[in-house]
C-alpha cells in the first residue's frame, strides 16, 4: 500500500491548523486529524446556547506571531481583530483602576492614585518595549540544545550570549530581573500603588501554578508588550466570532494550499515500526499511512497514550512524567441578559468593552494562590472577564452579551471531593466573587457553563486541564521543553514530531510552536533526515 | 564599567569644617576592614598576610559578626546567631593556618535529625549505609534512591564548587582570565554527560520542593532535603528557584545533606582562630569603633570619636544597604545605583531562640542521646513548611514555625556547667517587618508561641530551661548591624546571585566608590560561614595593588 499522506498532523488547534499550513504550502500532502466535531482545540468558539457564541476556552488575542498573520494572509481568510480596551480592576472600597489603550488618559488614571506611579508607568513601559524587542527573536527560534558539542548548538548559544552582552546596561538589569524575579517583586520597584501591581502581575500567574510573589512569574510581564496586532506594539484583541474565528481563518488557509482536515477523527495510536512513526490508527479502526506524524497534543497524550513505554527510551519516559502539568484555571461563560452593573463606576460605559479584573490586592491574589498549594478552589479567586458582545454584537442576540471568566486558581488535583461533584460549587464561588463587585449579576444569567480542569482535561484534550499543555515555568522553558534534549521539535521516535504548545515557545495564541516545528520538519526533509 | 572616582578635595574641607575634626591621620594604615565578622577576618588574615598594614574595626565590643560565641547566661556559651559552620572552607582553613590557631572542628555522625509529626523520626548520618537502612525504616522505595541522590549532587557539586572560590565574571568587558575560569567550568559541566548536565539545568529554576518529590516519597525526608533550599529565604519550598539554595549549598560542601559542623567553644571559636592568625599577620582589630561614614578615597570617620582614618583602601564587611544606603553620602553615588541598592532585597525572615538547660530534654521516639547530637529537623512535611512561609508574606511570623535546633553541648561540654546544656534554635519564619504591632513589643510572646511548638516534640523541655535569649529580625538588625535583619546580607536568589550579587556589573568586590571593596556576604558566593567572600574581596584587592589601581 502506498502512502496515502506525507504528513499526519494531529489535533486540529491552532498550531496543529499552522504546521498544517506551512506544510501544504512547501507542497506537502497534508491530512489534520481532530477528535472534536469542531476546529480550534483551546482556541474555539461554540454555540453552547442557543443565540450565544462563546469562545469557549481562550478568549483574547495577543501574542498571535504577526508573520503567520502576514505569511498565511489571514484576514483574506476571514481573521478580523479587534481592539479590546483596556483593563478595568473594581476595588472592594468602591475605587476602581482604569487602564486603557489610551496611553495618556490611563496616565493620568494612574496618577490619581499615585503621581509618582504615574511616571514610573512611562519609564516601565519604554523599558519592557525595550526587553520585548530583545526576547522576540528568540521566539521564532529552535532552541539550541546546551549539552551538544555541534557547531550549530554552540553558534546558536553564543548568539544568545552575544545579544545578551550587547544590551545596554539597564537593559541588562531588568533582562535578569524579568527573567528571574516575581512579578510583584518586580513591579515593586516601579510603583507603590498596591492594586496596580496587583493587576499587572496577575499576567504573570495565567495558566500557572504559581502565586504572584513566586519567582519566575515576572517574565510573563513581558508578554503585554509582545502582542502584536497588526503591527500595533503591545494592543490587546477579540477576534470577529470569537477565538474559533482565528482557528478557522488558519484552518482556511491550510485547505487553500491542498491540505485535507478531517473531524470527529479520534486516533487511537501511532503505529510505530523499528523506531519510526509510520501512520495513525484511528478509533473506528482506519489505518492511515504517512511518512511523518506531527502531534500538536501534547506529550503525555502523544508518548503515553499514543505511542507507549515500551517503544521509548526510559530517560525520557522518566523525563516525561517529570513534566509538568498541573492546570490551575478554570472558565465560567456567561449568557447574560443585560450587563454588570459595577458598584465602583456603574452603568454601561467603555470600561465594559476591555477586560474586567478582580485582583484588587496583592494579598488577594497571593491568598487565592495559598488555597490552590493546599488542593481546594480559591474561595476569591482571580477573575478576569471579557464581554465579547459589546465590541463584536454577532456572538449574541440583540441586547444580550456573552460573558467569559477565565477564572484562577482551580487546582486540577483537588484534596477534598472530586471536580465532578465540585463543578457548580466552583461556578457559584466565581458568581458571587463578580457579585461583590457588580451585585445584578445574579440576576442576568441566562445559561452558564462551568469548565473545570478536568473538563479541560477531557473535552480539549489537556492534561490535567493545564492551558499551556504543561507549566510555562523556567524549567520547562526554551530547551528544557518539552523534555531534556528534546526541545528542537523532534522525538526519539524518527518522523514524529511535536508542534503543540508543549514545544517552545509554549501556550497562547501564538501559532509559533506550529510554525517553527514546520520549518525544522521541512529542514530535516531536505536533508534527507525524516 | 568605572567607577567614579569622587575624591575631590572640597568633600573632605567640607567634611572638616562640618564635624570639627581635630585630627586627620594620613595612611596609618594601607587597608581598613568595617567589620569583624568572619568574612572581614579573613580578608584582614589575607591581606596583612600579604604585608600591607591592616586595620579591623568591630562596632560591637566581640569580633565575630554572626559566627560568635557569647554568654546567654552565666556559665552557659551559645553561638549566637550561626550554629553550624557549613561550608568553610578547606583551601582558607588551610592558607591561614586556623587548625594551628585554634580551630578545632566538631562533625558528628549525625547530620540530621527530623522529628515526625506522629513521633517517627528520621535520622541522617554521615555514612550513606547507616542513612540507607535508617530510611528503609520509612520508604525502600526511597532507600533505593539515596545513594544516586547523593552521588548525583556530589556530581554536580564538584562542577559548581569552583565557581564559589572564583570572582564572578564581568559580563561586559571578560578579562582573559574570567574567560579562561568560565571555559574551565564549561569543560567540567560538559564532562557531567548529558544527563547530570540537564539536571543542573533544570533544577536551578525549580521549587526546592518538586526536586525532593521527584526523588522521594517520604514526606518527612522531603521535607529535611526541602529545608535547605530555603534556609534563610524569603521563600517557601514552593517557591521557584529555592532548588538554587540546596544546590549552591550541596556545591559548597559536597554533600546534598548538610552535615552537622560544629566548632569546639561555639561559632566564636572560628572567628577567634581568625583572629589569632590575623594578629599574628601583624594586622590590628580593634572593638567597640563604630564607623560613621565612608568617604571618597579610601577615608572613613569614626563615630563619637572625631577622627579620620585614611587608607589605600576601605574594604566593607557590612552588608550592601548598609555600606551604600547608611554609611555612604548618597551624594558620593550614582542615583541609578542608589535605586537599585534600594531595590535590592534583604528582608530577613529568621529569629534565634537560644536557651540554658538545666539538663538534656528528650524527644518523642527518640532513643538515643547520640541521634540529637547534629542539627534537629522540625518541619514533617513539605506543606508544613510552605504554611511557616505564608504567614511571612502577610507579615505574621509562622504560628507553626520551621525550626533547625542544635544542641551543641552533647559534643562540647564545655560550653555549660556539667550535666547541663545550651540549645540554639533557628526559627523561620519571622519576617522582618510585622503586620501588627512590632518586634520589641512581641518578643516574649514569639518564643513563647516557639517553645509551645516545639514542646509537642520534646513535652519535658520548659521544665529544663533556666535562661533563654530571643534575637528577632530587629535584633539581628540593630544588634548585628545586617539590614533588614537578612542573615545572609541579602536574598539569594537567581536575580542576587554570582555575578548578579550584589548588583549586576558589581559583582567583582569593587564599587563605584574607588579604593572601597566590599567582602561580606552580600557578595558572591553569599552567605554561610564560607570565609570564600571575604577571600575572594582579598584576591581583587590584591590584584589592584599590584596593578597600582590604588
Amino acid at each position: 500500500m502506498s502512502k496515502q499522506y506525507d504528513v499526519v498532523v494531529i489535533g486540529g488547534g491552532h498550531n496543529g491548523l499552522v504546521n498544517a499550513a506551512y506544510l501544504a504550502r512547501a507542497g506537502k500532502k497534508v491530512l489534520v486529524l481532530e477528535r472534536r466535531h469542531v476546529l480550534g482545540g483551546a482556541a474555539v468558539t461554540e454555540e453552547v446556547f442557543p443565540g450565544f457564541k462563546f469562545s469557549v476556552c481562550s478568549y483574547v488575542v495577543s501574542l498571535l506571531r504577526p508573520e503567520i498573520i502576514r505569511e498565511l494572509d489571514l484576514p483574506r481568510h476571514g481573521l478580523e481583530i479587534l481592539p479590546l480596551d483596556g483593563t478595568f480592576t473594581p476595588m472592594p472600597n468602591g475605587d476602581y483602576l482604569w487602564r486603557m489603550n489610551d496611553h495618556a488618559r490611563t496616565r493620568r488614571e494612574i496618577a490619581r492614585h499615585s503621581k509618582l506611579d504615574a511616571e514610573a508607568y512611562d519609564e516601565y513601559g519604554k523599558a519592557m518595549i525595550e526587553m520585548a524587542h530583545f526576547v522576540k527573536p528568540i521566539m521564532s527560534m529552535t532552541p539550541p540544545d546546551p549539552t551538544s558539542l555541534k557547531p550549530k548548538g554552540l553558534k546558536d548559544l553564543a548568539f544568545l550570549g552575544k545579544r545578551f552582552r550587547n544590551l545596554p546596561a539597564e537593559d541588562k538589569y531588568n533582562q535578569v530581573q524579568l527573567m528571574t524575579m516575581s512579578a510583584v517583586d518586580f513591579l515593586d520597584q516601579w510603583f507603590e500603588t498596591d492594586v496596580l501591581k496587583a493587576t499587572m502581575s496577575a499576567s504573570g500567574i495565567i495558566g500557572t501554578f504559581l502565586g504572584v510573589r513566586s519567582p519566575g512569574t515576572a517574565y510573563v510581564l513581558l508578554h503585554h508588550y509582545m502582542g502584536e496586532i497588526d503591527g500595533a506594539f503591545r494592543s490587546w484583541g477579540l477576534s470577529r466570532g470569537g477565538t474559533g474565528a482565528i482557528s478557522n481563518s488558519i484552518a482556511d488557509a491550510a485547505r487553500e494550499a491542498g491540505a485535507e482536515i478531517r473531524m470527529e477523527a479520534p486516533i487511537e495510536k501511532i503505529t510505530v515500526k523499528n523506531g519510526r512513526a509510520t501512520g495513525v490508527v484511528l478509533s473506528n479502526g482506519d489505518e492511515i499511512e504517512c511518512d511523518v506524524v506531527s502531534s500538536s497534543v501534547d506529550p503525555r497524550l502523544t508518548f503515553m497514550k499514543m505511542i507507549g513505554e515500551e517503544h521509548l527510551p526510559g530517560d525520557f519516559t522518566d523525563d516525561l512524567k517529570r513534566y509538568k502539568y498541573r492546570g490551575s484555571s478554570g472558565k465560567v461563560n456567561l449568557a447574560l441578559d443585560g450587563l454588570p452593573d459595577f458598584k465602583s463606576l456603574p452603568g454601561p460605559g467603555a470600561h465594559l468593552r476591555g477586560a474586567v479584573s478582580i485582583s484588587p490586592s496583592v494579598d488577594y491574589m497571593e491568598r487565592a494562590y495559598d488555597e490552590a498549594k493546599y488542593g481546594r478552589f480559591s474561595r476569591r479567586p482571580y477573575i478576569d472577564m471579557v464581554i465579547p458582545s459589546l465590541t463584536d454584537p454577532s456572538v449574541a442576540p440583540p441586547g444580550q452579551h456573552v460573558m467569559s471568566c477565565f477564572v484562577q486558581y482551580a487546582p486540577y488535583n483537588l484534596k477534598e471531593g472530586n471536580w465532578d461533584d465540585k463543578r457548580e460549587e466552583f461556578g457559584d464561588t466565581v458568581i458571587d466573587t463578580i457579585a461583590e463587585h457588580a451585585p445584578n449579576i445574579k440576576s442576568l444569567i441566562r445559561h452558564r457553563q462551568v469548565l473545570t480542569p478536568l473538563d479541560l482535561e477531557r473535552e480539549f484534550g489537556l492534561s490535567e486541564g493545564n492551558i499551556f499543555q504543561g507549566e510555562l515555568t523556567l524549567e520547562q522553558l526554551f530547551f528544557l521543553r518539552p523534555a531534556p534534549g528534546w526541545a528542537q521539535y523532534r522525538t526519539p521516535i524518527r518522523s514524529l514530531y511535536m508542534c503543540g504548545s508543549a514545544t517552545h515557545p509554549g501556550g497562547g495564541i501564538m501559532g509559533a510552536p506550529g510554525r517553527n516545528a514546520a520549518m525544522k520538519l521541512l529542514a530535516d526533509w531536505k536533508r534527507g533526515r525524516v | 564599567m568605572e567607577g567614579f572616582d569622587l575624591e575631590c578635595g572640597n568633600s573632605v574641607a567640607a567634611f572638616q569644617s562640618a564635624d570639627g575634626v581635630s585630627a586627620l591621620q594620613r595612611m596609618a594604615y594601607d587597608i581598613i576592614i568595617i567589620g569583624g565578622g568572619h568574612n572581614g577576618l579573613v580578608t584582614a588574615c589575607y591581606l596583612a598576610k600579604a604585608g600591607l598594614k591592616t586595620l579591623v574595626l568591630e562596632r560591637r565590643d566581640v569580633v565575630g559578626g554572626q559566627a560568635v560565641t557569647e554568654e546567654i547566661h552565666p556559665g552557659f556559651r551559645c553561638s549566637t546567631v550561626a550554629h553550624s559552620a557549613g561550608p568553610l572552607s578547606a583551601q582558607v582553613v588551610s592558607d591561614l593556618n586556623l587548625t594551628n590557631n585554634g580551630l578545632q572542628l566538631i562533625t558528628p555522625d549525625v547530620r540530621v535529625l527530623s522529628l515526625g509529626a506522629d513521633d517517627r523520626s528520621l535520622c541522617l548520618y554521615n555514612k550513606a549505609g547507616r542513612t540507607v537502612s535508617e530510611i528503609e525504616r520509612f520508604s525502600s522505595k526511597d532507600a533505593g534512591k539515596y545513594e544516586e541522590f547523593v552521588t548525583s549532587f556530589q556530581r554536580i557539586g564538584r562542577v559548581l564548587a569552583p565557581l564559589a572560590s572564583m570572582t564572578p565574571p564581568s559580563i561586559d568587558q571578560p578579562t582573559p582570565n574570567d574567560v579562561w575560569n568560565i571555559g574551565k567550568v564549561g569543560l567540567a559541566f560538559r564532562g557531567l554527560g548529558k544527563k547530570d548536565e540537564f539536571r543542573l539545568l533544570r533544577w536551578g529554576p525549580m521549587a526546592v520542593a518538586d526536586l525532593a518529590a521527584e526523588w522521594f516519597e517520604t514526606e518527612l525526608l522531603r521535607a529535611t532535603i526541602a529545608a535547605r533550599g530555603i534556609f534563610g529565604a524569603f521563600a517557601g519550598p514552593w517557591s521557584a528557584g529555592t532548588s538554587l539554595g540546596l544546590l549552591w549549598q550541596a556545591a559548597l560542601d559536597g554533600n546534598a545533606i548538610a552535615p552537622a559542623a560544629f566548632v569546639k567553644g561555639g561559632m566564636g571559636g572560628v572567628t577567634q582562630s581568625l583572629v589569632a592568625s590575623a594578629t599574628a599577620a601583624g594586622a590590628e582589630i580593634r572593638t567597640g569603633v563604630e564607623v560613621s561614614r565612608i568617604e571618597a578615597g579610601g577615608k572613613i570617620s569614626l563615630k563619637k570619636k572625631s577622627e579620620i582614618l585614611e587608607a589605600r583602601a576601605v574594604v566593607s564587611n557590612a552588608d550592601p544597604r548598609t555600606t551604600f544606603l547608611q554609611l555612604i553620602d548618597p551624594v558620593n553615588l550614582d542615583p541609578n545605583f542608589l535605586l537599585k541598592t534600594r531595590n535590592y532585597r534583604a528582608h530577613g525572615t529568621v529569629a534565634k531562640v537560644n536557651m540554658a538547660l538545666s539538663r538534656l530534654p528528650s524527644f518523642n521516639g527518640v532513643d538515643s542521646v547520640e541521634k540529637l547530637s547534629g542539627r534537629i529537623h522540625v518541619g514533617p512535611d513539605t506543606d508544613y513548611l510552605e504554611r511557616a512561609f505564608d504567614a511571612a508574606k502577610y507579615g505574621e511570623w509562622s504560628s507553626e514555625p520551621h525550626m533547625e535546633i542544635t544542641i551543641p553541648t552533647i559534643s562540647d561540654p564545655t560550653l555549660a556547667p556539667d550535666g547541663q546544656h545550651v540549645m540554639s534554635i533557628h526559627v523561620q519564619f519571622a519576617p522582618y517587618k510585622l503586620k501588627s504591632g512590632d518586634w520589641n513589643s512581641r518578643r516574649e510572646e514569639f518564643a513563647d508561641n516557639v517553645l509551645a511548638v516545639l514542646s509537642r516534640y520534646s513535652p519535658d523541655l520548659t521544665n529544663s530551661i533556666i535562661a533563654r535569649q530571643v534575637i528577632t529580625p530587629l535584633d539581628l538588625e540593630t544588634t548585628y548591624g545586617l539590614s533588614g535583619g537578612h542573615i545572609n546580607h541579602g536574598e539569594q536568589a537567581l536575580d542576587q546571585f554570582f555575578t548578579f550579587r550584589p548588583l549586576i556589573g558589581w559583582a567583582q568586590y569593587r564599587t563605584p566608590l574607588q579604593r572601597l571593596y566590599l567582602c561580606g556576604a552580600g557578595t558572591h558566593p553569599g552567605g554561610g560561614v564560607t570565609a570564600m567572600n571575604g577571600a575572594n574581596a582579598a584576591r581583587e584587592i590584591l590584584k589592584d595593588i599590584k596593578a597600582k589601581k590604588i
